[in-house]
């Protein structure tokens, strides 16, 4: 499993250790053998059994899921990834709730270290899509505090995700952040931001990779949850990342007009209910400079997949937890983009190589030459993944 | 430094978990399949580390334990242990198997040695 490169990392027996160890594996087990084993089983007997019955092929992600439900292969998979998400969270339970009070020392010595900044709102109202539900079933949520001054929800989803991604989010956790930032930079060498906005950016992992790629810009991160704000600022001090991070709704952004020349956001959107999602974007477009970029790297709309790959990614949605994520992968970027007021030719998106697969290079290369969305690669956390990323210019 | 107000976190999953087999009870018991797979893990990488920490000490040569041939006596003490622990392991369809006992039953059913 990978190990947290920063001073916040929590110390794990030796069991402990082997114990994430093992979840890593089996997750990337799961999702590289078993998923491929799946698809073949689907190819070999669901889709000739559908065909058979209805004279035609399955016409979109759910009549895959539907066809595929019954078969004992959907089932092995299914719940061994439901187990082994539950067992990420379990793993980093034990070391977390020893080390909440040294943790929160640590965090309170870094605070001092760096010109980065934490605003807190506490008559902020946590939005319901985020308090009263466990995504991808994480007790507690990114919400949850349990004493005051609490960041431990923070540490869970740090830790968690250094088990979960089994190495493909980067040695930081900030692969989405860095691969998308580079290639921004190098797709746009005349574009230079100065203020850069981060929207539902949790502990800030992929906040930070801005400010890596843009260092004279004032990055800064925006969330509901207070936990993992403190977290999130504590981290960037422990890895010298002058970033800010506020608690806000992305919903009702407290900057005035035309304050930032990026708005970006990264796995966030489908966590929003369809009804926000619009004032998000409206929000980015109010608070965009003319010539600025709003940004969000997310899982493909499933327009632009092929059903089983519709499917898949929607599994999700259906048993992860995530009820916000199938509405929204229903949704058609380009219109989102036109609603919220950027014009239709303003729009882009793009698929980035994942530095931490490809490597630096790739991203370089993949200015010059687009790929295309429907792939089983694309926003699949597996072997040769890829990001996609939609936004507008304003 | 503990404030006043803290509390363990939470581990359970805030309305429950999906099932896909038939029967729920499958989907547990792969559940716990898996956790104590993790458990073995955990033990062979503790061996692991200690054989290293062993040869690193020179306790034992590196490559050693997996040359060693267990004495007569201890492989006849292991062969009884292990038939012991394959029926441990498979007591839960023993259980199944045994008639079913009532409450009314007058002779408890003989205890079978192993
Ligand atoms: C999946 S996480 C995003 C992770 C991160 N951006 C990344 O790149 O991996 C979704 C985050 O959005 C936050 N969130 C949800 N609704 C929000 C809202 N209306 N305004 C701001 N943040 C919100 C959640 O608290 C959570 O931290």
């Amino acid at each position: 499993m990978l190990e947290l490169k920063h001073d916040l990392r929590l110390a794990k027996t030796r069991d402990e250790h082997a114990r994430m160890n093992f979840v890593s594996g089996l997750r990337a087990y799961v999702l590289n053998d078993m998923a491929t084993g799946m698809r073949a089983s689907y190819d070999a007997e669901v889709e000739p059994a559908f065909r058979r019955k209805a004279r035609r092929a399955p016409k979109d992600g759910p009549e895959v899921h539907q066809a595929i439900r019954s078969n004992e292969f959907f089932k092995f998979y299914s719940s061994l990834r439901v187990t082994a998400q539950d067992m990420v969270w379990q793993s980093v339970f034990p070391p977390l709730e020893r080390q909440r009070e040294s943790l929160k020392k640590k965090a309170k010595a870094l605070a001092t270290r760096r010109p980065g900044k934490l605003k807190l709102d506490a008559q902020l109202e946590v939005p319901r899509s985020v308090s009263a539900l466990d995504v991808h079933l994480m007790p507690g949520n990114y919400d949850g505090e349990y004493e005051s001054e609490d960041l431990a929800a923070g540490s869970l989803y740090d830790n968690g995700l250094a088990v979960f991604s089994f190495g493909l989010m980067g040695q930081n956790l900030d692969d989405i952040g860095e691969s998308i930032s580079r290639f921004i930079k190098a797709r746009y060498p005349k574009f230079k931001p100065a203020e850069i906005l981060d929207l539902g950016c949790t502990i800030g992992h992929n906040t930070g990779s801005w400010k890596d790629t843009y260092p004279s810009a004032h990055v800064r991160g925006i969330d509901v949850a207070a936990p993992c704000l403190r977290y999130a600022h504590a981290r960037a001090q422990a890895q010298n990342r002058a970033v800010d991070f506020e608690q806000m709704n992305a919903t009702a952004l407290k900057y005035v007009d035309a304050s930032f020349d990026v708005v970006f956001s990264s796995m966030f959107l489908h966590e929003v209910p369809r009804k926000d999602i619009a004032k998000v974007l409206a929000e980015a477009y109010r608070v965009l400079k003319p010539g600025g970029l709003m940004l969000h790297m997310e899982l493909p709309p499933n327009a632009q997949l092929s059903p089983y790959d519709a499917f898949y990614l929607d599994w999700d949605s259906s048993y992860n937890n995530e009820p916000y994520y199938k509405p929204f992968r229903d949704l058609v970027p380009q219109r989102l983009c036109r609603q919220a007021g950027f014009k239709s030719t303003n729009y882009v998106q793009f698929v980035v190589p994942s530095i931490a697969w490809f490597g630096e290079q790739a991203v370089t290369r993949a200015v010059a030459a687009q790929g295309a969305v429907d792939s089983d690669k694309t926003g699949r956390l597996s072997d040769g993944l890829q990001w996609y990323c939609f936004g507008a210019w304003k | 430094m503990t404030s006043k107000d803290k509390q363990p976190m939470r581990r359970n999953i805030r309305g429950g978990r999906p099932y896909f087999f038939a029967d729920p009870a499958t989907d547990k018991v792969l559940n716990m399949v898996v956790t104590l797979a993790s458990e073995v893990w955990a033990l062979r990488e503790r061996v692991m580390a200690m054989e290293a920490i062993g040869a690193k000490r020179g306790a034992f040569k590196a490559g050693e334990v997996d040359a060693y041939e267990f004495p007569p006596a201890l492989e006849q003490r292991m062969a009884g242990e292990r038939q012991e622990f394959i029926a441990n392991l498979f007591r839960v369809l023993g259980e199944q198997a045994e008639p079913k006992k009532t409450a009314t039953a007058k002779k408890p059913a003989k205890k079978k040695k192993r």
